[in-house]
């Protein structure tokens, strides 16, 4: 019975364009990284693709990134859609990193995976439907991600629910991707992934 | 290119009418492109809509009403070969506007489940109960299945008809709830009917008919947009009730210096936004709405006009202990628990005295000070108060004398009836008002607020149902409520159960019981009866599933929390051999009562004749011919003027039955729902926004209820025409403690409840992909300090035991409900967590509603 579409991981970070352009370019796109990542190019210097942070993840959040990802390919990645990370206490996958490519996390709110993003045109909250999904499962409820009330022209009865993005303190850890009731024709929620 | 939000908006507004909530490409498209084109502006959009065009030929619109909750918002149903295509949020219901909430939203897909019933199937062996989804069922065709289930019921009746039940619910259409009453109640002369509305409205009713001798709100949503305060008892509205918390959003964002306390023992979604949050300790909210009241009489801010014109003052039976044993209703305690006294005000006061703020802080945690701004609240002039409130009041062992209290608030401060001042019980289910309590599938009575007790009541159902007269007095005693009828089946006394419209072994409490996984195990042997839509919990214990044409596969009607009466007209045709309701009905009845008379007349053709065709097995109309019927008959009983003997035993018992007056049929239709009580004027027919509050009755108040029953010119413009010497009664109830606390042992509270991506038990919603998606599983809410002492992190997976039972369930410190210390709160929806396998079935000893919000718990890792 229960629904477990898969996304492509391209697709879910919303790189389809960059997908293709990897071998080509050799540019680096930004990829969604585990906890404690180095800013992609230190990350990318240390990274030796051993495989230890996805065996650490207990979710199986962690997945190495394809082989059409060029010179990427078997770097860790996080798709969101697929599974978001659950940012674990004690981080394991950021502990178990040899070379440093994951720094040691000690708390939640030290991670910065990315910031997510809403699309406002796509989010069928803001058009007045009571939906909010992404608020209600966000680790970090009402810090995060708040809900900001407008008023919706022509209806004095009914408030718009704005999920509402807090940068300074949203980890990028993509649950609200997973859980986003809007997937056509392109998620309403994404993770930029941190630069 | 950047939209404005104005012109956002309106697109949206227009596009809603394209938003399919199958979660199609092309209909999210159409609802929210980032350029959407005005018409004619752009020839590529024109294009487009082109194509949309001849997309929608052979597209039907029929009006409907949401499936899910007791908001009742109005939706618009779209159907293409067959099947539903998109269901949109209706922008001519007055109430939602268009919108909905994400359940709502996705509606359509509810229907199309890949494990949809739709063959009648049979369990030979009992041994294969509750052995897995499908085991031990075979297919079977629709007569042998229908022959099986009424000889179990004929045997059963005829050995001994106490051993006999139907548990209903307040998702059952009006008209099918109004015949499966009448069948049980005057065909098989049974009480023991009753709707999984006492599960979650039984306090209210009883709370309304002990007040105000009629049940349901005297008040509706537009109280929402007319108060200054809000004021939320027990309430997670913004998960529960979406589209109305909605509502209170705007009027919070849109009036001046609006406020809301929220009155709680966690920190929920509606807390959050709240200007002020009474967090209490469980069970502690009837001391503080007693220290409110108190504070009221003894600083002399209550209304004495309105206490002189309108009220009178009880005290009830106090030491009732608590409903544990399952002789508790018949013990000597048990059947005292209604009875009342009258006593002066000053009197009242007295009773009172003892509920100083002090004392109230000392029992819920809550300041003083904070009950203080409460009742202060109460007593501004200036401000308008509306109090709204559900399970946390409701649920308890309590449930009763906390509804009484909410009104002996309102009622001492003449805020209730009145626009924007009330207080308003919300309703969960789409149609607990509309069925159960309207049409009356309880034990303990009869259509339109009647009572099988009340002599004149049963006299002035046999007219209209042309009985002859005493027929009913067969059925003068209550049968089994909720909770007994699943005790005595679980003791083996129950050897016929047949349910529909809910889902019981997920629903009820005390699950370790029920299921038979102690020692009892009456549910194997009882021949158990499930109409469902999809493969439940229920149906692997049922002997015989009967699969169920679901929603708008039929036409059906809901009554929701604000009396509106709505009808959702027939969309589509069931799946497979899956059949209207109504039809299993008339096949089981007219199996069951072959051969049986009443007076000289068969028996079924008296009961059901005027509309169904027993030789040929189906209605003598179509199902809006067949519906109109029947609710022609269904409104005799507020409307007795359409027969002459019920309106004669009206005149002479003062039955006033024109409170609740209902229109015929196709004014629903046309309407898109109206409130009742309605009223003919000049040929149209007129909704009450306000019962009992004076003024034109086209502004939406009771002006022909009043001028027929009431008296004008009375305190506040209200008059209390249907209470008994037309005065509500005010009644003091003491504080009790919880029926059990927390020990050494169980050192939690657990409280359950529902959360806003799922209805009840999941298994419609969880059958929606993007639902499934948004909420997978059930997590348990812990306070990060009670985690860390018992070694659990966010999202280990603990052991939660009562002294009932036990199940995991995965820890969250999230926050989605902020726990205080020593508290927990699982939602209900999941199968697989079976959270009601630990939770108490003690209830309320006057409504015997169970009280799901307060068992004490182990948790351990697991």
């Amino acid at each position: 019975m229960p629904f477990k579409g898969i996304a492509a991981i391209a697709v879910a970070l919303g790189t389809v364009a960059a997908t293709a352009a990897y071998g080509a370019t050799r540019e680096t796109p930004s990829l969604l990284r585990p906890p404690g990542a180095l800013h992609e190019g230190g990350f990318f210097e240390r990274c030796v693709k051993c495989g230890r942070c996805i065996e650490a993840c207990p979710y199986r959040c962690i997945v190495a990134a394809p082989r059409d990802a060029g010179f990427q390919a078997g770097t860790p990645v996080i798709d969101p859609r697929a599974h978001a990370c659950r940012m674990c206490d004690g981080f394991p996958c950021s502990a178990a990193c040899p070379t440093g490519a994951l720094e040691p996390v000690a708390t939640r709110d030290e991670v910065r995976m990315g910031t997510a993003r809403v699309n406002k045109d796509l989010c069928i909250s803001y058009v007045g439907n009571r939906c909010e999904v992404c608020y209600r499962a966000c680790p970090l409820i009402d810090e995060a991600i708040t809900i900001e009330f407008a008023a919706r022209e022509g209806d004095a009865i009914h408030a718009i629910f704005e999920p509402v993005i807090n940068e300074d303190v949203c980890t990028g850890c993509g649950l609200c991707v997973e859980r986003c009731v809007v997937s056509e024709p392109a998620l309403a929620i994404t993770i930029e992934p941190a630069t | 290119m950047e939209l404005s939000r104005r012109k956002f908006i309106k697109t949206s507004a227009i596009a809603m009418a394209s938003a399919a909530a199958t979660g199609s490409i092309a209909s999210l498209v159409g609802c929210s492109s980032p350029e959407p084109a005005e018409e004619g502006a752009d020839p590529a959009a024109s294009a487009d809509a082109q194509a949309a065009a001849n997309d929608r030929e052979g597209i039907t619109q029929t009006v409907g009403v949401c499936r899910f909750c007791g908001c009742g918002c109005g939706v618009i149903v779209e159907a293409k070969d067959g099947k539903v295509v998109a269901v949109k949020g209706d922008p001519d219901n007055g109430s939602n506007l268009g919108l909905n909430c994400v359940k709502g939203y996705h509606l359509a897909t509810a229907l199309y489940g890949e494990d949809r019933l739709t063959t009648p199937m049979i369990r030979d062996d009992k041994a294969t109960k509750g052995t897995g989804a499908g085991a031990g069922l075979r297919e079977a065709t629709w007569d042998e299945a229908l022959d099986l289930v009424a000889s179990k019921l004929r045997e059963t009746w005829k050995a001994d008809k106490s051993r006999l039940a139907f548990w209903g619910s307040g998702q059952q259409p009006i008209v099918e709830g109004y015949c499966q009453a009448k069948f049980w109640k005057a065909g098989l002369l049974s009480n023991n009917i009753d709707p999984n509305a006492r599960l979650c409205m039984a306090s209210a009713v009883v709370g309304f008919m002990n007040v105000f001798q009629t049940d349901e709100p005297a008040g509706c949503y537009s109280d929402i947009d007319e108060t200054d305060t809000f004021v939320t008892w027990g309430a997670n509205m913004a998960e529960a009730h979406p589209m109305l918390y909605s509502r209170v959003q705007a009027r919070i964002l849109n009036g001046t210096d609006v406020k809301h306390y929220d009155v709680t023992t966690m920190n929920t979604r509606t807390s959050a936004n709240a200007d002020k949050v009474l967090l209490m300790n469980p069970g502690s909210d009837l001391a503080i709405a007693n220290a409110v009241a108190n504070y009221l009489i003894v600083n002399d801010l209550y209304d004495k006009d309105f206490v002189a014109d309108h009220l009178k003052f009880k005290q009830g039976t106090e030491d009732i202990g608590n409903a544990f044993e399952d002789g508790y209703d018949k013990s000597e305690v048990g059947q005292t628990v209604d009875a009342v006294e009258e006593i002066t005000f000053e009197q009242f006061a007295e009773r009172l005295a003892p509920y100083t703020l002090e004392y109230a802080e000392e029992i819920s945690g809550v300041p003083a000070a904070d009950i203080k701004e409460l009742a202060e609240v109460f007593a501004d002039k200036d401000r308008k108060v509306l109090s709204l409130w559900t399970m946390g009041v409701n649920q308890h062992n309590r449930g009763t004398w906390m509804n009484h209290c909410i009104y002996n608030i309102h009622l001492l401060t003449g805020r209730y009836a009145r626009p924007g001042d009330g207080a308003f019980s919300l309703t969960g289910q789409p149609s607990a008002c509309g069925t159960a309590r309207e049409v009356g599938t309880f034990c303990h009575r009869l259509p339109a607020d009647l009572l099988v007790a009340q002599e004149p009541h049963r006299r002035y159902s046999e007219a209209i149902w042309n009985l002859p007269e005493g027929y009913l007095d067969a059925i003068e005693k209550p049968g089994m409520h909720t909770v007994k009828m699943f005790r005595e089946l679980s003791n083996g006394n129950i050897d016929f159960l047949w349910s529909a419209h809910n889902n019981w072994a997920v629903s009820m409490p005390n699950l370790t019981r029920f299921l038979g996984k102690g020692d009892k195990k009456g549910i194997v042997d009882a021949f158990i009866v499930v109409s469902e839509v999809y493969p439940t919990l229920s149906t692997q214990y049922a002997d015989v599933v009967l699969p169920a044409a679901m929603w708008v596969e039929r036409e059906g009607q809901f009554g929701n929390a604000e009396r509106r009466t709505a009808v959702f007209e027939k969309a589509v045709d069931p799946p497979g051999d899956a059949k209207w309701d109504l039809w299993m009905l008339m096949e089981i009845a007219k199996r069951t009562l072959e051969g049986e008379t009443i007076g000289d007349a068969d028996a079924f053709d008296a009961l059901f004749g005027e509309w169904y065709d027993k030789d040929a097995a189906d209605f003598k109309g179509d199902e809006r011919e067949t519906s109109r019927a029947i609710w022609e008959e269904y409104r005799t009983f507020s409307n007795p003027s359409l027969n002459p003997a019920a309106e004669a035993i009206n005149a002479e018992a003062k039955l006033k039955m024109e409170n609740k007056q209902l229109a015929p049929y196709d004014e629903y239709i046309e309407n898109h729902g109206l409130t009742w009580p309605v009223r003919e004027v000049d040929g149209k027919w007129l909704a009450t926004k306000w019962r009992f509050c004076d003024g034109p009755q086209e502004d939406g108040f009771d002006q022909y209820g009043i001028e027929q029953y009431g008296a004008q010119d009375l305190a506040g413009g209200v008059s209390f025409y249907k209470s008994a010497d037309q005065r509500p009664s005010v009644v003091f109830r003491p504080w009790e403690p919880p029926a059990e606390e927390p020990s050494e042992e169980y050192p939690f509270w657990l409280c359950t409840g529902r959360l806003l991506e799922h209805w009840h038990t999941g298994s419609m919603t969880r059958r929606i992909p993007e639902l499934d998606r948004a909420l997978p599983e059930a997590l348990m809410d812990m306070n990060p300090d009670d985690c860390k002492e018992l070694g659990l992190v966010d999202g280990d997976m603990a052991r939660v035991t009562s002294r009932y039972g036990t199940c995991e369930v995965k820890v969250s410190t999230a926050g989605r409900t902020a726990q205080p210390k020593g508290r927990v709160f699982v939602p209900f929806f999941a199968e697989e967590t079976l959270i009601n396998l630990v939770v108490q079935d003690v209830y309320c000893p006057l409504s015997k509603e169970p009280d799901y919000k307060k068992t004490p718990v182990r948790i351990e890792k697991a």
